[in-house]
């Protein structure tokens, strides 16, 4: 009996111990009592959590020990990043909100609130699971510029930051905003590519191809051409996007019914505001792709391709045209591609069309965290020109020395190490190299040329023209573009749904599936099962409240609100 | 009137005889007690099922209640059967539920043979190496997890490029076919890798209960005349009846799960209208769609068919073959 008794105890403080190690996790220790050598940025002697919502690559969850070891000194603070593998972000992280044991802080995308992850945020805001950061943002040096009139682009203002029904509270902040107006960046120029090979044994124009019915006329000629790969296998005449199989608008923008935003909503010639279901460019657009399929002239995985075999395939120069890709490619170091287009609109426009001010990424704080002021004076800290520093070059003698202005000059073996082995480099940990790990917190109040005398990474130091990137945006023309370029501010179409219809989401979830059934009709047998396709797709919309939802945002049309597409 | 019966040589009245015989009567406590050895055994497997399936069978409150961030699975307000309206409504469930009986019909019914007649045919090899190794190389494909399996599957049946293809292009063919993405090709796919990936597996416990048949059968049947095919039909078959029953009817259960992660990597807008079944649309509601009260509701009424599927053929084999669960 004895011994029995002695079994069941100590399963029982086994499993007991087990549960209190699973559970003690979170709370870890936090010291608020400054030590005497510490410099004025430090925080508090704690580890922030944060659990990042997005792709493996962009999480970066992880850290270079030095660089740890540097936030430490300069902040007391240990950075630990957590990533969720899944294949769509959404959707990790709704089971996330769902869980309801976050971290001490999250991160996701959210280009704009036309995302589908907007609903979700909202109503976990809504119901009390973070923070109302407002009070704490007021006290920094760079969030506090969020409240400055006009520092913000409206929809993160008005839709995501603070909003109307929010009562001056803020749970959500919203990342990469610019310091200035229509600041682009780095030169980027993305789009539909096309292999420099085959421009110039065809002797074409690349930027004459700018609209579907030239660019179908090209991938015939380009068939006919009987152009070869690397490997001496006949080409693809047009290859997804570099990044693998998805449907960009970049390949028939003529055949989409929207704007810049890639919403499906624009307005019509008398002012009405229509979704793509309202109009005939949805099956316009099935009719131009089953055409390029049927003929040869697209591959059939063009919107499933992995993305290994897409970039396998642009190593290889196995697609004539590839249907999106940028500048920045490092598998075009060569400049096997060139830009081709880009395609009109439907509105008959192809001009550069920038931001008032861009927005990517956000973070919130649970309302389980302690001391959320810490992460905020912690974002605060990575924002900073120091931390910004930190992030995007690494570690003064070691990446980076300071010139006679105070602004970094990369060390030339770091480019050459990049170039080489990107793997490698990357384990250096910061921004130059592929590390993004500080683009959760502090990648915001941007403007590289103030901070660090450069665009881009180790521009000053690379010799002019020296990289595929700088000369691509010469091909383009990049800076004609660019001086005139529209900059564009005001709320997408999609930003309203939350309003319009609150927690419910049919309607979100209609516009979404939306895409799904356009996928079906590009691949249905025929014309006529793609048309039954897509007008069962319209009767699901208008059922959900479609018309309601254009004439709801007529009338805002008509309250003087500036609406983007 | 007083029976007697003789007991050990001796005359004994029935009275006797059973007080003789009567049972103790042991308490609970004792038996635990004397047994402790395997009930303390016994005690992680209770608290696995308790915190695994039990536990978590208390979210099931969901399927009638609203969910809220702040309120949880439990602290929602009611919606009745809201959520169950909502799936029957919509007409598209129908042929999630069509796809997800079809594709377990061909799991359940048309791959159950192809198992059984592996253990079969391993069972009649003579060479016993030769035999360990044809089981090893049968079993391996169990352990490729499915994301590797439609991996593969994807690159040889790539349109131009796969090997399928471009053998078709060899033999004079077009070899574009985009095998993945046509409907009319996926059922053939999902079961025919279903079959080649789970079939060494399944032939394991076939094969146990085959070796179990007592050889002296076998000899019977031989000494009567029977060929090895004659032998296979009236003796292996019959006694491996009740495992092919039991092993049927556990997998029962899971009619209206199709398995999920072959489905749903195996899914694209071409198969859409075939490969949408009931799991992968309680994903996409459920989890991409943040709608999981509706999920847990399908998820709720899953299990219930499951459940009363398994007890009535439970019932009909216990009465036909003589063999059954409980």
């Amino acid at each position: 009996m004895r011994n029995f008794k002695k079994t069941f105890l100590s399963i029982f403080i086994v499993a007991f111990t087990l549960m209190l190690v699973a559970c003690n996790d979170k709370s870890s220790t936090i010291n608020t009592e400054k030590p005497a050598n510490a410099p004025d940025t430090w925080i508090a002697d704690r580890t922030i959590t944060g659990l990042v919502f997005q792709s493996a690559n962009d999480a970066s969850v992880e850290m270079n020990p030095e660089i740890q070891a540097y936030i430490k000194e300069k902040t007391g603070i240990t950075l630990k990043l957590q990533g969720i593998t899944s294949k769509d972000s959404q959707e990790a992280l709704a089971a996330g909100l769902a869980a309801g044991d976050l971290p001490d802080f999250i991160s996701y995308y959210l280009d704009n609130s036309g995302r589908p992850e907007m609903s979700m945020l909202l109503k976990a805001s809504k119901e009390g699971m973070f923070t109302d950061l407002a009070p704490y943002l007021k006290d920094t040096k760079t969030y506090s510029k969020y409240f400055e009139k006009g520092y913000l682009p409206e929809d993160t203002a008005k839709n995501i930051m603070f909003r109307d029904d929010w009562d001056a509270a803020s749970y959500l902040v919203h990342m990469s905003i610019n310091r200035n107006v229509g600041d682009i960046g780095r030169k980027t120029v993305g789009g539909v590519y096309i292999k420099k090979a085959i421009v110039d044994a065809l002797g074409i124009d690349p930027n004459e191809i700018t609209t579907s019915e030239k660019l179908y006329d090209l991938a015939v000629k380009i068939k006919n051409g009987k152009f070869v790969d690397d490997n001496g296998k006949p080409v693809t005449v047009i290859g997804p996007t570099v990044w693998g199989g998805m449907d960009r608008d970049s390949l028939y923008n003529d055949l989409v019914w929207t704007g810049t935003t890639g919403e499906k909503f624009m307005t019509d010639k008398s002012g009405k505001v229509l979704h793509e279901t309202q109009t005939n460019y949805g099956i316009e657009r099935v009719k131009y792709v089953q055409k390029l399929m049927q003929e040869g002239l697209m591959t059939k995985e063009f919107y499933t391709m992995e993305e290994t075999r897409a970039k396998e395939g642009v190593v290889n120069g196995s697609f004539a045209i590839v249907s999106n890709m940028h500048n920045f490619i490092t598998e075009n170091n060569d400049l096997t591609y060139i830009p081709l287009g880009p395609i009109k609109r439907v509105d008959g426009t192809n001009d550069m069309v920038i931001s008032y001010k861009s927005g990517y990424a956000g973070w919130a704080i649970p309302s389980t965290t302690e001391m959320p002021e810490h992460i905020v004076k912690f974002a605060d800290w990575l924002a900073s020109e120091e931390g910004k520093l930190l992030y995007f070059y690494g570690l003064e003698g070691r990446d980076y020395e300071l010139d006679e202005k105070g602004k970094p000059v990369v060390k030339k073996e770091l480019l050459t190490l990049l170039k080489e082995n990107p793997e490698e480099a990357k384990k250096l940990g910061f921004r130059g190299v592929g590390s993004y790990w500080g683009e959760h917190l502090g990648y915001t109040d941007m403007d590289n040329v103030a901070d660090f005398g450069e665009l881009t990474w180790g521009e000053s130091v690379a010799k002019e023209d020296d990289t595929a990137a700088q000369q691509i945006a010469k091909i383009y023309d990049f800076d004609k573009h660019l001086k005139e370029a529209r900059i564009i501010d005001g709320l997408s179409v999609q930003s309203f749904l939350y309003e319009f219809e609150g927690d419910k989401g049919e309607l979100t979830a209609a516009i979404d599936r939306y895409k799904d059934d356009v996928l079906r009709a590009y691949y249905a047998k025929d014309l006529t099962e793609a048309e039954a396709i897509l007008a069962e797709s319209k009767k699901n919309l208008e059922s959900k409240g479609l018309s309601n939802f254009t004439k709801f945002i007529e009338d805002k049309i008509a309250d003087g609100v500036t609406i983007k597409y | 009137m007083t029976t007697f019966v003789t007991y050990n040589g001796e005359l004994k009245s029935q009275e006797e005889l059973e007080q003789h015989y009567k049972p103790v009567k042991v308490s609970t406590w004792v038996r635990l007690k004397k047994h402790k050895v395997f009930y303390t055994m016994l005690f992680p497997c209770l608290v696995f099922f308790l915190i695994f399936s039990y536990w978590p069978m208390l979210g099931l409150v969901l399927s009638f209640r609203e969910y809220g961030f702040n309120t949880g699975i439990l602290g929602g307000d009611f919606v009745g059967l809201k959520y169950f309206e909502q799936f029957f409504d919509d007409p598209r469930n129908w042929i999630y539920i069509k796809n997800t009986l079809i594709i377990s019909c061909l799991k359940l019914f048309v791959a159950l043979p192809f198992p059984i007649i592996l253990a079969i045919m391993f069972s009649e090899m003579k060479n016993s190496k030769l035999r360990s190794t044809l089981q090893s190389i049968t079993y391996l494909p169990y352990f490729i997890s499915w994301v590797v399996v439609v991996g593969i599957m994807s690159r040889l049946l790539a349109p131009d490029t796969g090997l399928l293809n471009q053998l078709i292009q060899k033999f004079g063919g077009d070899g574009s076919t985009f095998f993945m993405m046509e409907e009319s090709h996926f059922f053939p796919l999902v079961f025919i890798s279903y079959v080649w990936k789970g079939i060494g597996w399944d032939s394991i416990i076939y094969f146990a209960a085959i070796m179990a048949i007592v050889p002296t059968l076998y000899e019977a049947a031989s000494i009567d005349g029977a060929s090895r095919l004659r032998q296979i039909w009236h003796v292996t078959l019959p006694g491996i009846t009740s495992t092919i029953i039991i092993l049927f009817i556990l997998s029962l259960g899971s009619i209206l799960s199709a398995g999920f992660d072959q489905i749903y990597l195996m899914q694209n807008p071409g198969n859409a209208n075939v490969s949408e079944t009931i799991d992968t649309y309680i994903v996409r509601t459920g989890l991409q769609g943040g709608q999981f009260g509706y999920a847990t509701a399908i998820g709720l009424m899953q299990g219930i068919a499951g459940l009363v599927l398994t007890i009535v053929v439970n019932r009909v084999t216990s009465k036909k073959f003589d063999s059954s669960l409980w």
